[in-house]
C-alpha cells in the first residue's frame, strides 16, 4: 500500500526525470522536448578534452492521444517506462491484443498498475485503437 | 537473473528512484515543465510539438519506410521516428544506395528508456566475469593497445525489420525496411578476450550486458536487456567487440564506446554500449532469451495466428539473417520517360555465405535477368547490384528483385507470419511508372 502511494506521488511529476541521474559510469535516460525536421548536428555542449563524453539529451515528441476516459491513466502508468508513441505507432489492433499487451506490461514486465487503472487503460485502448475504432 | 555486484543502479529501489528524480529535476527544465503540467491534468503534449503522422494498417504498410516524421537526435541526420523514449529511428531508403551506411544515418533501436547520454571513460570498463579462471577488467586504451585490431564489414539488421508488412499485423516497432545498415566494424576479437579470461569447463553460454536499461523492477526484462550465445556457436570466432564504426567512434545511439558485432546474426545479439561479458554454466533464462526474440521452430520461422494460439508451436531464439534484396533507385516517386536509359540499383545481403546472385524482373516476376554485382566486401556485407533498363512503352511496371545466397537460399515470393514480427524476407516489388516521352 505504501509502495503504491509513493509510486503515485512519483508520477507523473518526477517519473520522467528519474532516470536523468548521474552514476559512476555514465548518465542515462535524459530527454528534452524536441521538434521535427531540423538538421543541426553539433558537438555536445560540454565538450572539454577530458574523458567525459556527453551526447546531450534525447528528444521528446509529444504523443497525440485522443481524449476520453483512461487517457490520464495511460499518461501516468504507460508513460512511466515508455513514451505513449508506442501506442500511436501501432496499426489498429484487435481488442484482445490490447488486453494481452496490458497484461504483458503488468505480468511480464512488472509494471505496477492497479487493477482499476489497468481496466481503464484497456478500455481506452479498445475504444480508440482497434480496426473498428481507430480514427485517421 | 544474474546478480551484478559491480553495477548498482540508483533506480533499482523505489526510494532511490524518487531521490534520483528530485536530483535530476534541475537538469531538465523542459521535462520539468511538462511534468508539472501533467500533474495538473493539463494536456501533456510538450509545448511546440505538433501532430505527427503515426500509423498504417490494419492492412500492410504500403510504403518502403515507416511513416513517422523525420526527427533530429544527437549525432544523427534527420531519421524517421518510431519512438522517442526509448529511441527508435529508421533509416530513409535513399541511404542504402551505397555499400556502407553512414554512421549519422544508421538506424537506432533501444529496448529500454534509460539509455546513455554520457559515458565517462575514466570509469568505463569492459568486465569479463562469471565462469572464468581469470576475470578481466579492461578500459578503452587497453582494448586499443593490448589486442590486435580486427575488422569486418557486416550488416546489422533488426529482427523486426519490415514488421509493418505482416498480415495480420502484429504489435511491436512498426518498421518499414530501414531497420538495417552496413558498416565496417573494427575492434577486438571476442575469442581473444574469452581466451584471456580462460573459460572454465562446464560453461554453456556467454551473456552480454550493456547500458540498455530501464526502470522496471530488478530481475525483469523491463530493467535490463541481456542476450546470450551458446559457447558451441562458431560465430563466436567471428564476433568482434567494436570500438570503431566506419573508422569513427560509434554514435552513442549505436553503442558508444563498445558494441558486440555478431556477423550474419540479427542485431538483437549486437549488444550496444557493452559493459559485461559473462560466462554462464547454465542456459540463460532471462526474459530476452526465454520469452523475447523467439521464432517458431518451423521452416522460415513461419506459423499462423490460429496455430500459434494452440500453444503447441515450439520456439527457438532467433539467429541468422535470411537472404534479402532491395531496389533502392529509382524509388517509384518519379515518372520515367519511355526509352529513358535507367539504372536499377540496390543492395542484397544474407547471413549465410554472402550473396551469389541477384535477379531483377520488370514484369512482376514473370521473367528474370541477372544483375551485375558490385564490389565484394565479404560474406556479411551489403552487396550492391545494378541493372540497366529502358521502359519500352508507357505503362506501370512491377519491378521485383530476388537474391540467392551462398547457401543456395533463394528469396521466396511468400511472406511469413509469426507473433514477434520477425524474419520478413519476401521478394520486394516496386511500381515504376513510365510515361510518353514525346
Amino acid at each position: 500500500m505504501k509502495t503504491r502511494i509513493q509510486f503515485a506521488l512519483a508520477l507523473p511529476g518526477i517519473a520522467i526525470l528519474a532516470a536523468s541521474c548521474a552514476y559512476a559510469q555514465h548518465k542515462a535516460g535524459q530527454y528534452e522536448s524536441g521538434d521535427t525536421g531540423k538538421i543541426a548536428r553539433k558537438l555536445s555542449r560540454n565538450a572539454a578534452t577530458d574523458a567525459s563524453y556527453d551526447f546531450g539529451p534525447f528528444q521528446l515528441y509529444g504523443p497525440n492521444l485522443p481524449g476520453g476516459n483512461g487517457r490520464q491513466e495511460v499518461y501516468v502508468y504507460c508513460n512511466n517506462c515508455h513514451s505513449p508513441i508506442y501506442i500511436t505507432m501501432q496499426p489498429p489492433l484487435p481488442a484482445d491484443i490490447w488486453t494481452a499487451e496490458v497484461t504483458k506490461m503488468r505480468k511480464t514486465f512488472g509494471a505496477d498498475i492497479p487493477d482499476d487503472a489497468a481496466n481503464k487503460i484497456v478500455h481506452y485502448l479498445q475504444t480508440n485503437f482497434t480496426p473498428d475504432t481507430r480514427k485517421r | 537473473m544474474i546478480s551484478d555486484p559491480h553495477f548498482s543502479h540508483p533506480l533499482a529501489s523505489r526510494r532511490g528512484f524518487i531521490r534520483a528524480g528530485v536530483l535530476a529535476a534541475a537538469g531538465a527544465p523542459a521535462l520539468s515543465a511538462w511534468c508539472a503540467a501533467l500533474a495538473q491534468g493539463a494536456d501533456p503534449k510538450p509545448a511546440g510539438s505538433r501532430d505527427l503522422p503515426d500509423f498504417t494498417g490494419p492492412e500492410p504498410n504500403p510504403f518502403w519506410n515507416s511513416v513517422g516524421p523525420l526527427v533530429e537526435e544527437p549525432q544523427k541526420v534527420p531519421l524517421i521516428l518510431l519512438t522517442d523514449r526509448p529511441v527508435q529511428l529508421e533509416t530513409p531508403r535513399h541511404y542504402f544506395l551505397t555499400t556502407i551506411t553512414p554512421n549519422e544515418a544508421f538506424y537506432v533501436r533501444w529496448h529500454l528508456e534509460t539509455l546513455p547520454n554520457l559515458v565517462d571513460l575514466r570509469v568505463w570498463r569492459l568486465r569479463v566475469e562469471g565462469n572464468v579462471e581469470k576475470p578481466l577488467e579492461l578500459n578503452l586504451p587497453e582494448l586499443f593497445d593490448r589486442y590486435k585490431p580486427a575488422s569486418v564489414v557486416a550488416v546489422n539488421q533488426c529482427s523486426g525489420n519490415s514488421r509493418s508488412r505482416f498480415q495480420p499485423r502484429v504489435p511491436g516497432g512498426q518498421w518499414g525496411n530501414g531497420a538495417m545498415g552496413n558498416a565496417l566494424w573494427t575492434g577486438v576479437r571476442l575469442r581473444e578476450i574469452l581466451d584471456a579470461a580462460k573459460i572454465k569447463p562446464g560453461s554453456v553460454q556467454v551473456q552480454f550486458e550493456g547500458l540498455d536499461r530501464g526502470r522496471g523492477p530488478e530481475g525483469n526484462g523491463s530493467n535490463l536487456f541481456l542476450k546470450s550465445l551458446d559457447l558451441t556457436n562458431p560465430v563466436l570466432d567471428e564476433a568482434i567487440l567494436a570500438y570503431a564504426m566506419n573508422n569513427r567512434p560509434l554514435p552513442v545511439l549505436n553503442g558508444f564506446p563498445l558494441r558486440l558485432v555478431v556477423p550474419g546474426y540479427f542485431a538483437t545479439y549486437w549488444m550496444k554500449s557493452l559493459t559485461f561479458i559473462r560466462v554462464l554454466d547454465k542456459v540463460d533464462d532471462n526474459f530476452w532469451m526465454k520469452a523475447g526474440y523467439r521464432i517458431p521452430a518451423t521452416p522460415r520461422g513461419t506459423t499462423t495466428p490460429d496455430e500459434f494460439k494452440t500453444g503447441k508451436v515450439p520456439t527457438i531464439p532467433i539467429d541468422k539473417i535470411p537472404v534479402r534484396s532491395f531496389l533502392i533507385s529509382p524509388d517509384g516517386s518519379e515518372k520515367i520517360p519511355t526509352g529513358f536509359p535507367l539504372l536499377l540499383q540496390g543492395v542484397a545481403f544474407s547471413g549465410t555465405h554472402g550473396i551469389k546472385k541477384v535477379e531483377v524482373s520488370t514484369d512482376d516476376g514473370k521473367s528474370w535477368s541477372d544483375a551485375r554485382l558490385g564490389e565484394d566486401f565479404g560474406a556479411y556485407s551489403f552487396r550492391t547490384w545494378q541493372v540497366a533498363w529502358k521502359p519500352r512503352q508507357p505503362g506501370r511496371y512491377q519491378v521485383a528483385v530476388r537474391a540467392t545466397d551462398g547457401g543456395g537460399n533463394v528469396q521466396p515470393d511468400e511472406g511469413v507470419w509469426n507473433p514477434g514480427g520477425y524474419l520478413w524476407n519476401k521478394i520486394e516489388r516496386q511500381e515504376i511508372v513510365a510515361g510518353s516521352a514525346a
